[in-house]
């Protein structure tokens, strides 16, 4: 790195302190972290390289760098890291800082994953909601418990899909950004563009990497049930729409239990209450060791676990006719839901976009092959700096010196 | 009592401790020498030549023995440790309980008992590497020249045969252990340290297979009275080791092991890797390591003279995993090579782990005005008085460091009995 001219980006520091990176400073770049990850390739492995760019501020490394989300947050790197500098958690700040970088507006990345912002973040859904109900719906519905006269079908596709389109779009947009930036960052021209996406989505259908972790080996069971949940819950409404707009059947949701509708519904909501208490109950597992994680990280894990208990409430009491919880259940759950559809490209959700561009450039680069065919590597050998010289290599004090 | 006659105390009889002792005695003061172990001399005894000279340790230890022989003003107890201290500067009380040794001064170190002792265990002198018997001696140059009957690994009662092989009536399986009341004005602590738990870095391996060693072993299989008569060979099989791994900082300048950095492991594998290198001329070596700290100007050179050897390779980044291959018994070595931009893997016949230094002196029971750091040091504050730190007991140092701690510490315990009498 010696002929490198530094132009430290100091609020991309700040920014990553921020997000929960703190302890970045405290990285002296032994490389530890980058043999114990599983996923990492051998050539330019990952995380000790991003710590010293962050440390550094050099924002433009990042620029069109896949490497940052092929990490999954496994934590084994935190937990060998010898300075408790918590490399898998810098890591998700850095890619907090990556989708600010891509999803534009960047200012709502902040403005979500802002902890002072919350009451907002969550005020507003909450009012438009409550605005829609207002002028299309009821608020106390008489008689049986049937939510679409709270809430009229059409109503929510008025709101819902506009959400969903707006969160996807964004997402989508920021995807290509970042594409054109790796193939350029990489001097990457050409490459089997559908072969690389098929097996990403191969490889994520088995979350195949994600079990190579050992430290919090649970996580990849975790993380599979939310995403089959999302997978699962995404056909139910499909078909309800399916019904509604395209059959034109009054009410998709009145028919019994065993139609397929009823049977992804009731999957997905079980699996994404599993999935979402499998998170938590993981993360103060594993606390001690790679520790709590970010407002980053709770903030979806919160909506996640929200989504499925006031959904599956709201189920459970209108079934049982307990109309004064339902309806306010169903209201939370709206809310949540609408939420997540327009944080999706600026909170940590976003990562389905990014992550999965960036596991597909690896494969359309080919780095991955690269990595897989020659494992060993003959090393050779470096000239030793002098100890005053290799102080200044990566230790504290130099970070320190270069921040303020 | 007139002030050369108080005593000063020494724990622990390291090279600190003796120099402590050596020096105050020869000033004229009283010394009282109480150390754990069954004979003097520490943890320096088991090393097979100091950097940066590269000469043996018995030849500086030889010298300090030499006096305490032939000082009347030295008391030493062996296989001793501290039950209590009480009372303050000046008039300290100290209780002192010693095990049976079961071996008296008759001894003249004929070994015919441990000819006849039916009993093997492995011999920690070597750190595991060879066995020995219940009835012992230390090492070959041990000082007292006495052998020693292992308490916990002696039958005891069943079994007299190191009794009556013992023709000089030296052998006393009845003895029992002793307690020992000492007045001191003035203490010194020189306690020392002992190596990390290898083990304790699941990460590297230690335990898995036999050709992952530590430095202290490697100390071992390198001295001529080691194990293998300090031949360079693989504990697994024998083998030549001609391609050995250094893996640095291992378990040291780790939150989750030793915090702080050991300050003499990397001039230790740099020694040893010379060890390799004057052995087997078609020998290589690789240090693998964070950043190389040989502070001063002659360890500099040193430095600076093993890297004009080719043979020795550095690699900067640490080692974070280690395992065995089955098939042949060489040792997988991973790091990053950051300098070279990747992860490498390579197989060694031999992986020596540089574990650090860990404290020993919170393992004596000290009166509450005695701080011990967060590292497990003693902390030593500018108007301490009455108690003194020295040697690894206070910092993690090398034998020249401990020698200096030594030397200023006895001249302040000197004076605390000077200023107090
Ligand atoms: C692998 C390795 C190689 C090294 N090579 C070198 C080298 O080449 N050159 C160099 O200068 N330095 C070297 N060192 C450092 C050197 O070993 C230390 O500087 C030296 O041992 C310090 O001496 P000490 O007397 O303070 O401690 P020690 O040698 O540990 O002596 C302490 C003594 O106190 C005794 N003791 C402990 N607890 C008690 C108790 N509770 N009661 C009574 N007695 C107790 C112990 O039994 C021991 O005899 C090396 C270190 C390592 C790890
Ligand atoms: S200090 Fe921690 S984060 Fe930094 S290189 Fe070492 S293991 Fe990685
Ligand atoms: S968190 Fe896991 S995947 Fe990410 S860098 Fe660390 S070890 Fe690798
Ligand atoms: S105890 Fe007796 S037999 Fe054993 S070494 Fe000493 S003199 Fe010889
Ligand atoms: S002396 Fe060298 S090997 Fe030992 S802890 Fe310090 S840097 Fe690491």
């Amino acid at each position: 790195m010696a002929e490198q001219v530094i132009k430290p980006d100091l609020d991309f520091v700040k920014g990553v302190i921020a997000a929960g990176g703190d302890s970045l400073k405290k990285c002296y770049q032994c490389a530890t972290c980058s043999v114990v990850c599983n996923v990492t390739p051998d050539q330019n492995p990952f995380p000790r390289k991003e710590m010293v760019w962050a440390q550094w501020g050099l924002k433009e490394k990042f620029k069109g760098n896949p490497d940052v989300w092929l990490c999954h947050q496994c934590n084994d790197c935190t937990a060998y890291c010898p300075r408790d500098a918590k490399p898998g958690e810098v890591l998700g700040a850095i890619r907090k800082q990556t989708i600010a970088q891509y999803s534009s507006p960047s200012a709502l990345v902040d403005f979500v994953n802002n902890k002072s912002s919350m009451i907002l973040l969550i005020l507003i859904p909450a009012v438009i909601v409550g605005l829609v109900i207002s002028m299309f719906g009821s608020w106390s519905p008489e008689g049986e418990v049937i939510f679409s006269n709270f809430m009229p079908i059409l109503a929510i596709q008025f709101l819902f899909t506009p959400a969903l389109l707006f969160g996807v779009g964004v997402g989508i947009m920021g995807m290509r950004k970042f594409w054109a930036d790796m193939k350029e960052a990489n001097g990457v021209t050409t490459g089997d563009l559908k072969g690389s996406v098929t097996a990403m989505f191969k490889e994520l259908m088995s979350h195949e990497k994600f079990k190579e972790c050992d430290e919090s080996k649970d996580r990849a069971t975790s993380h599979l049930l939310v995403f089959y949940s999302f997978i699962a819950l995404g056909i139910a409404t499909a078909l309800g729409v399916l019904y509604i707009d395209i059959l034109h059947l009054e009410s998709p949701f009145r028919f019994g239990y065993g139609t397929p509708i009823k049977i992804f519904g009731t999957v997905g909501a079980i699996a994404i209450l599993a999935g979402s208490y499998l998170m938590m109950s993981n993360r103060f597992k594993h606390a001690d060791r790679v520790g709590l994680g970010s407002y980053f990280d709770w903030l979806l894990i919160g909506l996640i676990g929200t989504i499925g208990v006031s959904g599956t409430l709201a189920w459970l009491t209108r079934v049982a006719g307990i109309g004064g919880l339902a309806y306010p259940l169903y209201f939370i759950h709206l809310v949540v839901v609408l939420s997540l559809f327009v944080y999706l490209p600026f909170s940590k959700l976003a990562h389905m976009f990014y992550r999965g561009a960036a596991l597909s450039f690896n494969k359309y680069s080919g780095r991955e092959a690269l990595a897989e065919a020659q494992p060993a590597v003959e090393a050779a050998a470096a000239p030793v700096k002098s100890p005053s010289e290799s102080e200044q290599t990566g230790t504290e004090t130099k970070q320190e010196s270069g921040q303020e | 009592m007139s002030e050369h006659e108080k005593n000063i105390l020494v724990i622990g009889g390291g090279i600190s401790g003796l120099t402590t002792a050596c020096e105050a005695a020869e000033a004229g003061y009283n010394v009282v020498l109480v150390e754990k172990d069954p004979f003097l001399g520490g943890r320096v005894t088991r090393l097979h030549q100091y950097f940066p000279k590269l000469c043996p340790p018995a030849c500086g230890l030889e010298i300090n023995f030499k006096r305490i022989r032939f000082s009347d003003r030295i008391t030493y107890y062996t296989m001793a440790e501290i039950e209590d201290i009480s009372g303050g500067p000046g008039n300290y009380n100290v209780t002192v309980k010693a095990r049976p040794r079961f071996v008296n001064d008759k001894c003249t170190a004929c070994g015919a008992c441990a000819e006849a002792c039916p009993v093997e265990v492995p011999n920690d002198f070597n750190a595991g590497l060879s066995m020995r018997k219940a009835a012992y001696l230390p090492y070959e140059q041990a000082f007292p020249m006495q052998y020693v009957i292992d308490e916990g690994a002696c039958k005891k009662g069943d079994c007299t045969a190191c009794k009556d092989a013992c023709k000089y009536d030296a052998i006393d399986l009845d003895m029992k252990p002793d307690t020992l009341a000492i007045e001191a004005s003035a203490i010194v602590l020189a306690a020392g340290w002992k190596p990390y738990d290898a083990s304790k870095i699941d990460n590297l391996g230690f335990g898995t297979s036999k050709n992952i060693i530590t430095n202290v072993m490697m100390e071992r299989i390198a001295s001529l009275s080691g194990p293998t008569q300090g031949k360079i060979t693989r504990p697994s099989d024998g083998k030549e080791a001609k391609k050995v791994a250094f893996v640095q900082c291992a378990g040291s300048r780790d939150e989750n092991h030793l915090a702080f950095c050991s300050a003499v492991c990397c001039l230790a594998s740099l020694k040893q890797a010379t060890y390799v290198r004057e052995q087997y001329k078609d020998s290589e070596v690789t240090m693998y390591y964070i950043d190389i700290r040989t502070p001063g100007t002659s360890y500099e050179r040193f430095l600076n003279k093993i890297k004009e050897d080719e043979k020795v390779k550095l690699i900067k980044g640490k080692v974070a995993r280690v395992h065995e291959d089955p098939a042949t018994g060489d040792v997988i070595v991973e790091a990053e090579d950051i300098y070279g931009g990747s992860k490498i893997r390579e197989p060694f016949d031999l992986c020596v782990l540089a574990t650090g230094m860990e404290p020993m002196i919170s393992g004596v029971k000290l009166p509450s005005d005695v701080k011990i750091n967060e590292n497990g040091f003693a902390v030593m504050g500018k108007d301490q008085k009455g108690i003194y730190a020295v040697g690894c007991a206070k910092d993690p140092v090398d034998v020249a460091k401990s020698v200096q701690s030594a030397t200023s510490a006895a001249l302040k315990a000197i004076q605390t009995v000077g200023r107090l009498s």
